[in-house]
């Protein structure tokens, strides 16, 4: 995060890709223009922080398949696509596949800075997420079996009793499990236990998926 | 007389006869042979003569040189002897062997003879090696022998007993030549002294002149058989001789003679000599004589040679004459025969000359009598003829009659007999002119009649006249009717030729009411000459000949006058139109073979015309149509490609907006990207002019182009297209420029509907499988081609027969025209539109165009 975010204009056509650079710039943003989509999947790493403005049509891989290409690899960065004739049908593809935003040639100059400042909100949104999500996780590694499950069934709305009697354990038990969950998760209250589980959760999920 | 005439002429013509049965070949041999000979014979009398006195000549040169070396050799030897007798006078051992001696006067003994050298001689090795003496003899004073040194061992001579004093020498050696005894000697004496100086007497060497001595004085003479003697010049006989068996002693010089050439000297330096002696030089006749004879046979070889050759070469010529002579005589004979129809009596054989000589006569004979004959034929054929002649008269199809200067009948011919319907007898002396002829017509007559008295050409004159005649039952017949002199010797007649002409005036009506026919044309027919004049023109080509603005008799303008001329020149057609007033008018220029013009046939065409030139606004219509609806097709494309430099623009524009306020950023910045605007508003009206051509409604005009450049410009058209189905069109295209002559606009339609259909069918395939090229070049020399590969779903066969219909379409948007409007266009263009399935996969659309060609433009 120590790096300042990028705006990534990926467009076949010169002229655009200048234009866009010179517009973005005058906000005081960082601009890397590429001509293809395989010219910055090259040199784009993960961790990159920024967003991405790409030409939905394009020789060679088209910008839905870019689209395509980052969740295969989960790569996170925000998406604007642009697009010469909006179709409904690839908009709504677009969205689908994760994009933020679709914006229409020509469009308003604000309506794009607004975008982008947007996309890049986003970008650091879900890095902090992500940063928060790895925090919990090294939390949730300090915890016992026993604790562990005692914290899923404490976020799971289960009542001190309940647990010990499903636990085959006194609730004084239950209760000392309990404080020790709450002072390794260094959660401040039960709803914070409760938040951080399902971000957890969430992590757990998409590692399913 | 006679009888004594009779016998030599009688030879004479034996002979001459004789003479002509000799063939001139062998004649040639004999008369080559006499003359041959003749000729040797004479050189060889003349030669030898000549050669004889050319060597003895030589001989008489050869002998003085050699009498001349002879003598100075024997005078040299001579010197010998007197120089050692001056020797052995002077030497010691004389003087110390007289010193003690005393000859007595009265003393008259026999001299002291040695046969061994005396004492009084120095060593023999000292003096003899050059001398041969016969004798030494020592002398007293008073001239007595005293002692003799006797060498040849022969008698001392009674001459040299008591020495006659004439051939003692007082103060110096002295040589004479004497006879002693007959024989020739020679004498050298020498005053001999004792040691005191006291004369005592003399030393005389007396050498004997035989032969050998003469042979020792010629020791280097060559071996040519040279002799030399001494010769007693009174008595003119030999003494001695150097060779005494071919010349013995008192041999006589004119015998001598007989063998050798002989030259005598005299001793002028032996004035002592009591004798008249003379030294003789003897060459041998012999050796000159043998090379005399060898010379001569070579001569008589060559003589012989020469007359041989001589012989050969007149035989030669004489008998190339002859053959030559023999082979005209043969052909002569067979002209004779051929020409003449007469076997030409001549000799086979025999002297050529004469031959011709005959043939001659027997040919001028020949030709008189074939003169004669055909003076007699001649005159036959003359009577003949004259037969023949009134035979045709009577058998001649017209009828023909003569009169006579006064214009009366005086031959009818049997034609005219029935012609007319009178008999022959019944019409001699009748007047012509009021039987034949019909009364209007007399006049005419009269006047052709009179022709000949002007006519200077009279005889070959021949008048003709066309009139109308009467027949004996005054029925008319129009006739041509011809007159012509016959100068007889006696009087002047008239022959009249009457041709009945009813069928050839027929024909004549025929052919006018036939010439009426172009007149009835509703199309214009002109006939025009090679110079161009109107011979004849319709009543059709009215509107022509105005157009060109002259009349018929008139020439036509140069322009058209040029091409009668080519046409005529060429002896081809030449079609063109021209377009007089409202009308247009197709004409075609035929030239008339054998005739010197050409006939121009004009046909209005004008509806023709115009219903073509609606049909092809109709063509243009439907062309721009199917034009707007491809656009209305590629609209959206082409917004988007308008998109791209609006968006830029505004991009920059508003970039520039933002950046303005803040006012940190230089001016530099700025301006690019006020460049940028720039060139991106120019960038969209490129599209929008490219746009405004395709659909914009332009007349059809014709222009020479790159078709590479016009594949160029569609391939950037559909750039967004191909974009969009993700095909990249590969441009092959040709090097060198492909010119042709086109209206661009539509060629790109054409390019434009053949690349669009392409990508279509692209679609229908996976997108990786997508290719698209687009070929140029030539085809053969004449034709370009452009060629639109894809590697879509191809044709199927049932398609393929369907593809240029109007209305098909195996698409499920779109007319089914494209295609039928790209073929009508190229075909408009002279060219065509192809269509294969590629073996795999695919098809190729190919569009063929006539290349441009600037050297046919420059035809035009």
């Amino acid at each position: 995060m120590s790096n300042q975010p990028n705006v990534f204009v990926v467009d076949d056509d010169q002229a655009m890709r200048n234009s866009l650079k010179w517009l973005i710039e005058s906000v005081g943003m960082k601009v890397e223009t590429y001509s293809t989509a395989d010219e910055f999947i090259r040199n784009y790493y993960p961790g990159r922080a920024g967003c991405l403005l790409l030409d939905v049509r394009m020789p060679g891989m088209s910008g839905l398949e870019l689209q395509e290409h980052f969740l295969k690899h989960q790569i996170n960065i925000p998406i604007i696509i642009i697009t010469g004739h909006g179709d409904v049908p690839m908009a709504v593809r677009a969205m689908k596949s994760g994009a933020v935003d679709f914006i229409e040639k020509p469009f308003n100059d604000e309506m794009l800075l607004e975008s982008i400042r947007n996309a890049l909100n986003k970008d650091i949104e879900q890095r902090a997420t992500q940063a928060e999500r790895a925090e919990i996780a090294t939390r949730l590694a300090n915890l016992t079996p026993r604790e562990h499950e005692v914290m899923e069934m404490v976020t799971a709305g289960k009542s001190n009793k309940d647990i010990a009697q499903s636990l085959g354990v006194s609730a004084k038990t239950v209760e000392a499990h309990r404080s020790r969950v709450m002072e390794k998760m260094q959660a401040d209250s039960l709803a914070d236990l409760v938040k951080m589980a399902v971000t957890a959760n969430i992590e757990s999920n998409s590692d399913d998926s | 007389m006679s009888k004594r005439f009779s016998l030599p002429k009688k030879l004479g013509a034996w002979l001459l006869g004789y003479f002509r049965r000799v063939p001139m070949t062998l004649l040639s041999i004999l008369v080559g042979l006499a003359c041959g000979g003749l000729v040797w014979a004479v050189l060889d009398q003349v030669q030898p003569k000549a050669l004889r006195d050319i060597f003895a000549e030589e001989l008489q040169t050869r002998l003085e040189q050699q009498a001349r070396e002879t003598l100075i050799r024997f005078e040299n030897y001579v010197g010998a002897h007197t120089s050692t007798t001056r020797l052995l006078a002077n030497h010691r051992s004389l003087s110390t062997y007289l010193d003690p001696i005393y000859w007595f006067d009265l003393d008259v003994n026999e001299p002291l003879v040695h046969f061994a050298p005396p004492p009084w001689l120095p060593a023999t090795s000292l003096w003899r090696t050059l001398v041969e003496p016969g004798k030494i003899l020592l002398i007293d004073r008073k001239g007595r022998t005293r002692e003799v040194y006797n060498l040849d061992l022969r008698l001392l001579p009674q001459e040299l007993l008591v020495v006659d004093g004439r051939f003692l020498s007082e103060s110096r050696v002295q040589a004479f030549l004497t006879t002693l005894s007959g024989r020739p000697y020679l004498l050298i004496s020498e005053v001999a002294e004792d040691g005191t100086g006291t004369n005592m007497g003399y030393l005389m060497m007396a050498v004997p002149l035989d032969s050998e001595f003469l042979l020792a004085s010629q020791q280097s003479v060559s071996s040519s058989g040279v002799l030399v003697g001494i010769i007693d010049a009174d008595e003119q006989r030999f003494l001695s001789s150097s060779d005494p068996k071919a010349v013995p002693a008192g041999t006589k010089m004119e015998q001598a003679g007989k063998d050798f050439v002989v030259t005598a000297q005299s001793f002028f330096q032996y004035e002592g000599s009591v004798l008249n002696m003379q030294f003789a030089t003897l060459v041998p006749r012999s050796s000159l004589e043998a090379t005399r004879q060898r010379v001569e046979v070579v001569e008589r070889r060559q003589r012989l040679v020469a007359a041989t050759t001589f012989i050969a070469v007149f035989t030669l010529v004489f008998y190339l004459l002859s053959e030559r002579l023999n082979r005209i005589l043969r052909r002569i004979s067979l002209f004779s025969r051929r020409a003449l129809g007469r076997r030409q009596p001549i000799l086979e054989k025999g002297n050529q000359i004469y031959v011709l000589e005959d043939w001659i006569k027997q040919f001028i004979g020949n030709v008189l009598t074939a003169r004669e004959e055909m003076r007699r034929e001649h005159e036959t054929k003359m009577k003949q003829s004259e037969a023949i002649q009134q035979a045709i008269l009577a058998a001649a199809l017209d009828p023909i009659i003569t009169i006579d200067r006064k214009g009366k009948i005086i031959e009818f011919n049997s034609t005219a007999e029935k012609v007319f319907g009178y008999q022959r007898d019944d019409v001699i002396g009748l007047l012509f002119v009021s039987l034949i002829i019909s009364a209007e017509d007399n006049p005419q007559f009269s006047r052709m009649l009179e022709r000949f008295d002007t006519d200077a050409t009279r005889e070959e004159l021949e008048v003709r006249g066309e009139m109308v005649a009467l027949r004996g039952d005054n029925s008319r017949f129009p006739v041509e009717v011809a007159i012509k002199l016959i100068q007889l010797p006696l009087k002047e007649v008239f022959t009249v030729y009457i041709r009945d002409i009813s069928s050839r005036k027929r024909a004549e009506e025929m052919i006018t009411s036939l010439a009426k026919f172009p007149t009835e044309s509703p199309s214009p027919i002109l006939r025009v000459n090679r110079p161009g004049v109107i011979i004849y023109a319709n009543p059709a080509s009215a509107p022509l000949l105005s157009y060109w603005e002259c009349e018929q008799g008139q020439k036509l303008p140069l322009y058209w006058r040029n091409r009668v001329v080519n046409v005529y020149d060429s002896g081809y057609d030449w079609e063109s139109e021209v377009v007089v007033g409202k009308s247009i008018y197709s004409l075609l220029i035929t030239p008339v073979a054998g005739l010197n013009y050409v006939n121009i046939y004009g046909h209005d065409i004008t509806a023709v015309r115009r219903a073509e030139s609606e049909a092809r606004e109709y063509q243009q219509e439907l062309i721009h149509v199917s034009r707007l609806s491809t656009m209305g097709e590629m609209a959206t494309g082409l917004a988007h490609e308008l998109n791209q430099p609006l968006s830029a623009i505004a991009n920059y524009a508003s970039g520039c907006v933002r950046r303005l306020p803040a006012g940190t950023k230089g001016a530099d910045e700025l301006i690019y990207a006020l460049g940028q605007i720039n060139s991106q508003a120019d960038r969209a009206g490129e599209i929008i002019r490219r746009l405004r051509r395709l659909v914009g409604k332009q007349l059809p005009v014709r222009s020479v182009a790159d078709i590479n450049s016009l594949v160029k410009e569609v391939c950037s058209f559909v750039e967004f297209e191909a974009r969009r189905t993700s095909v990249v069109i590969e441009q092959e295209l040709s090097m060198e420029r492909l010119q042709v002559r086109v209206d661009v606009v539509q060629i790109e339609q054409v390019l434009l509907n053949l690349i669009r259909n392409a990508l279509e069918a692209l679609l229908e395939v996976p997108e990786k499988s997508r290719s698209l090229v687009v070929r140029s070049g030539y085809q053969g020399s004449g034709n370009v081609r452009v060629d639109v590969v894809d590697t879509g779903p191809g044709i199927k066969s049932d398609v393929a027969k369907n593809l240029f219909e109007p209305f098909f379409t195996t698409k499920e948007s779109g007319m089914g025209m494209g295609l039928v409007i790209s073929q009508t266009i190229a075909k408009d263009h002279d060219g065509r539109i192809e269509a294969d399935p590629i073996a795999g996969v695919g098809s190729r659309f190919s569009l063929i165009l006539p290349a441009y060609d600037h050297l046919e433009e420059n035809r035009l």
